[in-house]
């Protein structure tokens, strides 16, 4: 009988796996036909010379910092010349221990002044409102600690603008990101509320006064496990879910935001994990519960550099950190999960959330812990097994190399070397790394809804990676 | 067909897949890297070849039907094309005529080719700018695509070829909100030409929408036509949508004159701050000193963006800033903090400072400086 249950299991978590790894091949398959068009539009479709005119939208780009004073001028400096006709920059300081603010003042000749502060969001005590005298149009919050979602609501209590860029204060934005993510709203400014980038890690990669001039793969394993990972996840499977109208998260390294809408859901949610997530699916019960008509869109050629943990201790927290904000969601949006009223986003984005990210980590556990035990006891047969290693594997590697192959048009990593490292990974990452990152995810379970403010993440800053990183 | 047999056919298909994608990439790569270094290294030797034939306009220099159909050589061409003035572009024309570039596009634009290619060659028809191809763009005003819609407009625009002015004007009632936004911009570029056509189209559909007419009357302020002023002030007049009076008060400010200056005074009394805000702003984008006595009232408003813009305004007139040191001492406190926003931002509050230090500080810049450090409070109005 135990025998018996132990071989169901495991051919239960042989389905599961082919239906996981179906479903993301699937999904890799409709963003090569999305990127393909968008590519064609990022390329000859000289949107730049229409967003340079007085057509394009001002926006107000949105900077939270706590204890960032390494590289928040640097940061900021950098932004400033993002490319863009019309742009404020809105820093909130939120309750830094460290110099942050000191160094603002100083580098933006910032000056304390009255401005009205309208809290359309609540959100913790302001200190103070700062406006730089300089070249650059800064505004400096200083507030309470509490949080990042805080902060991002306080600053878009002060923005100005209809629409605002929320991004963290550690990214490099590349050449044409912003013009790019415009683009999208400006095609269906009455729609689109929210058009988030693709994010990509800036380990290995070279950098000169706060801009990158070169991109390359990190030498690094464990950075270079995440380089695939982020190719995967934003070229393989977020535009397929825009292009359903189901995007599900819009990334807190780089989301734009329409204004009115996040103030109509009421901002980001202090002391949530996974803020952004939070905020995204909010958009959609919203605005289908309301049934007013939206878009939350997808911009692959609006890209994003971010530093990502360089070893296994802090990229162990920030998973814990992620699945918690994961795990969080889903127990938000239930009722959304395969409910036919909220469309794509119900059937196939929640429904795929809770089914391959939600439980993905106990069934993969199963899958390789148990399975491989019932194989030795006999409980289950070695034609099962080589089944399970087959769907795992080379389902898994197809679905790498897909994402490469979407990443070419790109044309980031030019060097051979670099393509085959990233082959490399996409071999060996079944052997050990995803076990790991399986075990994180399943200790996150057990972790409780801990409110959390700023991730501890281990940071050189912009500044710092004047030389080839790691 | 056994357990044993089922599970070797999946292993064998999984790896033959990995394989054959694998190998895909490796050949998408290699195709892309000498794609990529062939193509610039012949575009660097056709811009060599084609500024060889613009120095020298009856050089007998070969360039040869296979080379002029090399996308390389499009490419040249195109640089070439937005960097050269006069009689240059009077030779590039005829290399584009001989070699027949520009019907070469507009076969392919014609033709059923991948979306990739057609938006190519609208793209290279628009950057070429040759007349011959006017037709070709014409008609494709029309086409599927909205982005081949919006290069044919604009490579008519670019041409200034006059009787698409109506074609593309007729085509704001049926298009996207974008598509209308990119033709503006193209209509622009034909300059006097295309304001009344602007403004037929204004006054015939303005009560009916509001997203098109906009458009149309911000172009019409971009092209700054003061031909277009009284036909604005009818239409600000008339109009009850709120978008289109903050569009015509926008347009009024970048026509400017008499008329406009006196039409936009007379929206400080509107009971819609927003007219009210766009109002001073615009008065400041005319830059007549006559209205800082508005201005200067508008300083103590009810509103915020009232008050601010008009002390932005005040900063951009010949002695408005005179007016805002005088608001420094209003009884209005929310007045005093909108002047001496503006007249810090206009950079008087470091030179105040660099005067203070220095020990040349004027009653004016006391005053500015007292006022900027007050007892903070987070409050406004």
């Amino acid at each position: 009988m135990m025998l018996e249950i132990i071989r169901w299991v495991g051919y239960g978590t042989i389905a599961y796996f082919a239906v996981m790894q179906a479903y993301l091949i699937f999904l890799a398959v409709v963003s090569g036909t999305v990127l393909r068009r968008n590519h064609h539009m990022s390329r000859f479709g000289r949107v730049s010379e229409m967003l340079s005119s007085n057509m394009a939208p001002p926006v107000s780009i949105v900077i939270p910092a706590y204890n960032e004073a390494m590289g928040i001028v640097e940061s900021v400096r950098s932004m400033s010349i993002v490319g863009y006709p019309r742009f404020e920059m809105v820093v909130v300081n939120d309750g830094s221990t460290d110099e942050t603010l000191e160094r603002l003042i100083e580098a933006f000749e910032l000056e304390r002044v009255q401005i009205p502060y309208r809290p359309d969001l609540e959100t913790a005590p302001i200190r103070g409102i700062y406006r730089g005298r300089g070249t650059v149009d800064i505004t400096v919050i200083d507030k309470e600690n509490a949080g990042r979602a805080d902060a991002l609501n306080a600053g878009i209590n002060v923005a100005r603008y209809p629409y605002a860029l929320c991004t963290d204060a550690d990214v490099i934005l590349d050449a044409g990101c912003l013009v790019n993510a415009m683009q999208r709203i400006v095609e269906d400014r009455e729609h689109v509320v929210a058009v988030g980038g693709n994010i990509r890690p800036l380990n290995g990669s070279t950098v000169e006064l706060g801009h990158l001039v070169k991109a390359s793969v990190p030498k690094k394993l464990v950075p270079r496990m995440q380089v695939l990972e982020y190719v995967r996840t934003f070229l393989a499977s977020r535009p397929a879910w825009a292009r359903m109208g189901a995007l599900p998260l819009i990334s807190g390294a780089f989301g734009v935001w329409k204004r009115s809408a996040v103030l109509a859901v009421g901002g980001f949610t202090s002391g949530h994990m996974g803020e952004d997530m939070d905020l995204t699916m909010r958009m959609h019960r919203y605005h289908i519960d309301n049934e007013i008509p939206y878009r939350i869109v997808y911009e692959g050629a609006a890209v994003i550099w971010t530093e990502v943990p360089e070893n296994l201790r802090v990229l162990r927290r920030q998973r814990i950190r992620w699945h918690r904000g994961l795990m969080m969601a889903v127990r938000d949006f239930m009722p959304m999960t395969f409910n036919p009223r909220y469309g794509s986003v119900g059937m196939v984005t929640w429904a795929g959330m809770f089914l391959f990210e939600y439980l993905a980590p106990i069934i993969e556990f199963i899958g390789w812990f148990v399975v491989p035990i019932a194989w030795a006891v006999g409980a289950l047969d070695t034609t099962a097994m080589v089944m399970l290693l087959a769907i795992a594997f080379g389902m898994g590697l197809m679905n790498s190399l897909v994402a490469l192959m979407l990443d070419e048009s790109y044309g980031y990593f030019n060097s051979a070397a670099d393509t085959s490292r990233l082959v490399t990974m996409a071999m060996i990452e079944n052997f050990g790394f995803r076990q790991i990152t399986v075990f994180w995810r399943i200790r996150a379970l057990f972790g409780g809804r801990k409110v959390q403010g700023w991730g501890n993440m281990e940071r050189r800053g912009v500044a710092n990676l004047g030389a080839r990183g790691a | 067909m056994e357990a044993n047999q089922t599970a070797v056919l999946i292993v064998l298909i999984v790896i033959t897949i990995d394989a054959v994608l694998l190998a895909s990439l490796i050949i998408l790569k290699g195709i892309h890297r000498r794609r990529m270094l062939g193509h610039e290294k012949r575009r660097a030797g056709y811009m060599t070849l084609l500024a060889h034939h613009l120095t020298y306009p009856d050089s007998t220099e070969p360039i040869g039907r296979k080379t002029a159909e090399d996308p390389a050589f499009l490419d040249a061409v195109i640089d070439l094309r937005n960097a050269v003035a006069g009689p240059e572009i009077d030779t590039l024309a005829r290399i584009i005529g001989r070699y027949g570039m520009a019907g070469a596009q507009a076969r392919r634009l014609r033709s059923r080719f991948p979306l990739g290619r057609r938006l190519r060659a609208a793209v290279a028809l628009a950057e070429m700018g040759d007349e011959s191809s006017a037709e070709s763009l014409m008609e494709f005003l029309g086409d599927r695509e909205p982005e081949v819609r919006i290069q044919c407009a604009r490579g008519l625009g670019r041409m200034r070829w006059t009787p698409a002015i109506d074609a593309i004007v007729d085509r704001f009632n049926v298009e996207t909100p974008w598509v209308r936004s990119r033709f503006t911009s193209t209509l622009v570029g034909f300059g006097p030409k295309a304001t009344w056509p602007l403004i037929a189209y204004i006054r015939v559909n303005h009560r009916f929408e509001s997203a098109g007419p906009s458009a149309a009357i911000r172009a019409l302020g971009v092209i700054g036509d003061t031909q277009a002023g009284p036909p604005l002030i009818e239409i600000l007049e008339e109009a009850k949508d709120p978008e289109i009076q903050i569009a015509a008060i926008e347009a009024l400010g970048a026509v400017g004159g008499p008329l406009a200056l006196k039409t936009l005074i007379r929206e400080f009394d509107s009971d819609d701050w927003r007219l009210r805000a766009k109002a001073a702003t615009a008065i400041g984008d005319i830059g007549d000193p006559l209205a800082i006595p508005t201005l200067a009232a508008g300083l103590e408003d009810t509103d915020w963006w009232v008050r601010r813009n008009s002390a932005a305004a005040l900063t951009r007139l010949p002695g408005g800033q005179w007016a805002l040191y005088d608001a420094l001492a209003s009884k209005d406190r929310y007045a005093q903090d909108a002047a001496a926003e503006a007249l810090a931002d206009a950079g008087e509050l470091i030179a105040a400072r660099s005067r203070e230090k220095s020990g040349t500080a004027t009653a004016r810049d006391q005053a500015l400086l007292s006022h900027m450090t007050p007892e903070y409070s987070m409050t406004g109005s």
